[in-house]
């Protein structure tokens, strides 16, 4: 216990002294406060590009407070996944790339702590971005389209936190064996890949995690919820997990 | 009880084997080289005692422990080039290397500031080791195998990528560390191996071709040899050719005015070269008689 | 709704102003780049959010 907090605590130390444990967040604030603002601005926008047809403008209506958080989170879904996927591509297939995995293999760990040290460290950054993100977003919705109850968009970015952290997880997993750029590209094409079998037959893929994000939405929008997909995420990033202990036991040394 | 046992260690990568069957053992205290040229299997058989690459077959135990048990705890290793994480300080890398041998903070703490004066890299100590130099990571290496004050050291070429002033400094401090645990080294270098070793194990395509303590492995394999070297003139050059058709010689090597003469007898041939060379008044640079090197006992192992 | 509230855009910019802050802290602290620095200068001074993104994702070789 006390080895895999030392292995936290350089993992965190790397996410600072990269910035990571910064620029990260502040991506998803700027992502968070930006929907909102856009929204509210819209017309001004339109306005100033001078072909928006006349019609558009006179019949813009400002969205629901719901709507816009929902929107902010999407965000999280497209360009913060796309941002955490590449942030995270390099932590197991750089050390073993690099031959830093050699030193640290000699020494009396086992490979389960080294991977969850990792895992630990991307949850942090994931935690701070999203929660800051969505605190900025839900500061501007209430300021500019209504007050949302806190227990809800507490909620609704939890669930897509973990949406995330399925991506997260899957990009540690391939880099357990991959170079980095093609893990990161692997994950994201799964996650893209659930949510495209989502959107087609969202009936019998309820269970996916992929549904998070709908799911997210409805928390927002009616305050409804269900536990099949979240366990079957838990189970996904548990699995990613485990796979990615195996291999890195398998993966010492530089390929 | 030996410190190290290993029985029947094989490594096969793809049906090849590259490390083919070997058996040592290795009391405590000892220095050891795993002398041989590259290629030989040593890098494998360093990374297989360091939990580094699994087994194809055979058994390592540690201070009489079961085949096959984690003695990582006890164990220093150093790679042959060894990787940091070049953001960090040398002191942070090694309170980190620390802590996972099992070290407390404070104790972790100590021991880091200890182990970095002593391989000359205090004043380096919060510096990033991105601006290290090759000789500084060497040091850095050895220290952080050092730290945890392992029971056998295992390093694998410490000194072969370093600059003759690296070279030296690296030497030194393997000089003093021999003195207080066990230590494996490889090398391809014999002189390397003679300097701090008092044992070696001669390695060459996977197998081992001789091993012993280098006393040992000298008489065994001395032969009498006389060197001789004369001025270059003509005919001293045609008084060591007429030399090396006498009944004493059995075999001769001659070139640029140096001979290495086999013999039956050296007191006889010692007797009959100098007196000859006295009557003849040939002009003598060097004139040795004795057994052979380590270095032909290398080269004759290895079957170069 | 026409003038632009500055209290509202304000920490948007700021925060935009930062990541390209921290973006140039660290190019200059980088060892290896990938591609020519400038580019990346460009890219964190002109390219909006998606070119500090893709500075920090790709433009460094170490960390």
């Amino acid at each position: 216990m006390r080895r895999l907090w030392t292995l936290y605590l350089r993992e965190l130390l790397e996410a600072v002294r990269s910035y990571r444990l910064v620029w990260v967040p502040v991506v998803f604030i700027i992502l968070g406060i930006m929907q909102p603002l856009v929204a509210y601005y819209m017309p001004d926008i339109l306005a100033a590009s001078s072909n928006a047809p006349a019609a558009l403008l006179e019949n813009y209506e400002l969205p629901g407070a719901a709507t816009v958080m929902a929107q902010a989170l999407g965000q999280y879904g497209t360009i913060g996944m796309l941002v955490l996927a590449l942030a995270g591509m390099n932590s197991l297939a750089g050390e073993r790339l690099s031959g830093t995995f050699e030193l640290l293999m000699a020494k009396p760990l086992s490979p389960v702590s080294i991977v969850a040290a990792k895992w630990a460290a991307h949850l942090t950054v994931l935690l701070l971005a999203v929660g800051l993100g969505t605190a900025g977003a839900a500061y501007y919705t209430a300021l500019l389209m209504g007050q949302l109850p806190w227990s809800a968009v507490a909620a609704a970015s939890s669930l897509y936190a973990l949406w995330l952290l399925c991506a997260v997880s899957l990009t540690l997993f391939f880099s357990a064996w991959l170079r980095g750029p093609a893990a990161a590209g692997l994950a994201l094409l799964l996650a893209a890949g659930m949510s495209l079998a989502h959107s087609l037959l969202p009936s019998q893929t309820g269970w996916l995690p992929a549904a998070l994000p709908g799911l997210s939405a409805a928390v927002l929008a009616d305050g409804t919820a269900e536990a099949g997909p979240v366990i079957c995420a838990l189970l996904l990033i548990l699995a990613c997990i485990a796979g990615a202990s195996l291999l890195t036991g398998r993966h010492k040394l530089p390929d | 009880m030996p410190l190290l046992e290993v029985a029947d260690l094989r490594k096969t990568y793809g049906g090849r084997p590259s490390v083919d069957g070997i058996s040592f053992s290795i009391e405590a205290g000892r220095c050891v080289a795993l002398l041989g040229p590259n290629g030989a299997g040593k890098t494998t058989t360093l990374r297989m005692l360091a939990g580094l690459l699994p087994l194809t077959s055979g058994a390592v135990s540690f201070a009489g422990g079961s085949p096959g048990g984690d003695y990582r705890r006890h164990l220093g290793y150093l790679p042959q080039a060894p990787a940091f994480y070049n953001w960090m300080s040398g002191l942070e890398y090694l309170m980190f290397s620390a802590k996972l041998s099992g070290m407390r903070t404070r104790e972790a703490s100590a021991a880091s500031a200890a182990v970095l004066e002593r391989v000359g890299l205090k004043e380096a100590a919060r510096r990033r080791i991105g601006g290290y130099s090759g000789g500084m990571k060497q040091r850095l290496g050895l220290a952080q195998a050092l730290v945890h004050r392992p029971r056998l050291l295992l390093l694998d070429e410490p000194v072969s990528a370093l600059d003759p002033i690296g070279r030296r400094e690296v030497m030194e401090l393997l000089r003093e560390i021999r003195e207080e645990t066990t230590v494996i080294f490889s090398t391809h270098v014999l002189h390397d191996a003679e300097e701090i070793c008092d044992e070696v194990i001669l390695m060459n395509q996977g197998r081992i071709a001789e091993q012993g303590t280098l006393a040992r492995l000298r008489t065994e394999y001395s032969l009498p040899v006389i060197r001789l070297a004369v001025a270059g003139e003509q005919r001293a050059v045609r008084w060591l050719e007429e030399l090396s058709h006498s009944a004493l010689v059995n075999g001769a090597e001659i070139s640029d005015g140096k001979a290495l003469l086999n013999v039956s007898d050296v007191e006889l041939a010692r007797r009959m070269i100098l007196q000859s060379a006295a009557e003849l008044d040939i002009p003598l640079l060097h004139f040795e008689a004795g057994s052979s090197t380590l270095e032909e006992l290398f080269m004759k192992v290895v079957g170069a | 709704m026409n003038d632009i509230n500055w209290g509202l855009i304000g920490p948007l910019l700021a925060l935009q102003v930062l990541l390209a802050v921290i973006g140039l802290i660290s190019l200059t602290k980088a060892e290896q780049v990938r591609g020519p620095r400038w580019m990346w200068v460009l890219f964190l001074i002109f390219g909006n959010l998606l070119g500090s993104i893709a500075y920090f994702t790709l433009g460094r070789r170490d960390l």
